[in-house]
């Protein structure tokens, strides 16, 4: 059946791709609200329309633009926030013990998913040897 | 009014600095976060009328991230045969990066802030920003901390995981996603569709590692 969501103006789309994908969000948090549980809704959000799109509920095509859309520009939605770390200026050296930490964290977490996902794989995929 | 457009502005001209260089480390959002901010201490503006002053932004966050499940959705195929791998080796290399992340802070006796801060940097940024909620992290640091993880990670892990002799695509993005999401996803894509697809898929599966160690240890 071809969709009738193609035929929609581009800026539509993009205006429902935005509404469902806040409707999850929304419902993420509505959810975690009734459970009281500790997950940010965004995240649960996330975990309901993957399986909302596995379950055929929601449509690749409802929210493919606004989902490419605000992903492609994801490094500009936390800038405000990043912002503020202007107030931990103060903070000085203790910046370099906080890049070793992280130094430490990409090495040994990259290293372990690398070498048991290198591992794991099937020799069907890439095949680089 | 001024400062969201230059909060836009700044951005895209990292876009444009970046294509025009083609390094993953002139990032716009590293180059934004520093020209904005040496422009809030010159002016003396109080973060605070920043941040409102940009809540249009802020507004994207949430929906960006329940908009990881796209990409996630999309490689389906790739996930399905290689599901040993990818989930696995995504969930334990997190993992990894979380427990260093969490306690060798403990161990270096940093502030509370700092501590609560860097334990969500193996998350893309988005999510650090809503974990911080919950952490009681300032929301600033965790979010700042998660893109330096990111640089970072995307300067260093290519030749560290080439020396630890981990050559096949998926294995490589994997890596990348799994504790420099974003931008190590850029750094993946520039070593083939494979990487950045194993890339996108180890970010995404980060994001829900690091929120259920959250909420576990909460």
């Amino acid at each position: 059946m071809p969709s009738q969501t193609a035929a929609l103006p581009p800026p539509v789309r993009v205006v429902l791709g935005l509404g469902v994908l806040v409707a999850f969000a929304a419902l993420g948090e509505g959810l975690m609200r009734l459970l009281h549980w500790p997950l940010p809704g965004s995240v649960v959000g996330m975990v309901l329309l993957w399986a909302a799109l596995g379950l055929r509920l929601v449509r690749l095509d409802w929210i493919e633009p606004a989902a490419d859309g605000v992903l492609g520009v994801l490094g500009l939605l936390f800038i405000p926030a990043t912002v503020g770390a202007v107030q931990f200026l103060g903070a000085g050296a203790a910046w370099g013990l906080w890049l070793l930490v992280l130094l430490a964290g990409l090495l040994l977490g990259a290293g372990v998913a690398g070498l048991l996902a290198a591992r794991l794989v099937r020799a069907d995929d890439g095949g680089a040897k | 009014m001024i400062w969201l457009a230059l909060t836009l502005l700044t951005f895209a001209l990292g876009v444009v600095l970046q294509l025009r260089f083609r390094s993953p480390l002139l990032n716009p959002t590293l180059l934004a976060t520093v020209l904005v901010g040496g422009l809030l201490l010159l002016t003396r503006t109080p973060y605070p009328t920043y941040t409102q002053a940009t809540e249009p932004i802020s507004a994207f966050l949430a929906p960006a991230v329940v908009a990881l499940a796209v990409p996630l959705y999309r490689l389906r195929a790739l996930l399905a045969r290689q599901w040993r791998a990818l989930l696995l080796g995504g969930a334990a290399g997190t993992l990894v990066g979380v427990g260093v992340d969490t306690l060798l802070p403990r161990a270096l006796n940093l502030s509370l802030e700092a501590q609560r801060a860097l334990s969500t940097a193996p998350a893309t940024s988005p999510v650090a920003l809503q974990l911080a909620h919950i952490t009681g992290a300032p929301a600033a640091l965790a979010a700042t901390l998660a893109v330096l993880s990111g640089l970072l990670g995307a300067l260093v892990l290519p030749a560290f995981l080439t020396l630890l002799g981990v050559r096949h695509p998926l294995a490589r993005g994997l890596a990348l996603g799994a504790v420099a999401h974003g931008i190590g996803t850029a750094r993946a894509r520039e070593e083939g569709d494979l990487t950045g697809a194993a890339s996108s898929i180890g970010m995404g599966l980060a994001a829900l590692v690091v929120t259920l160690v959250v909420a576990l240890r909460g």
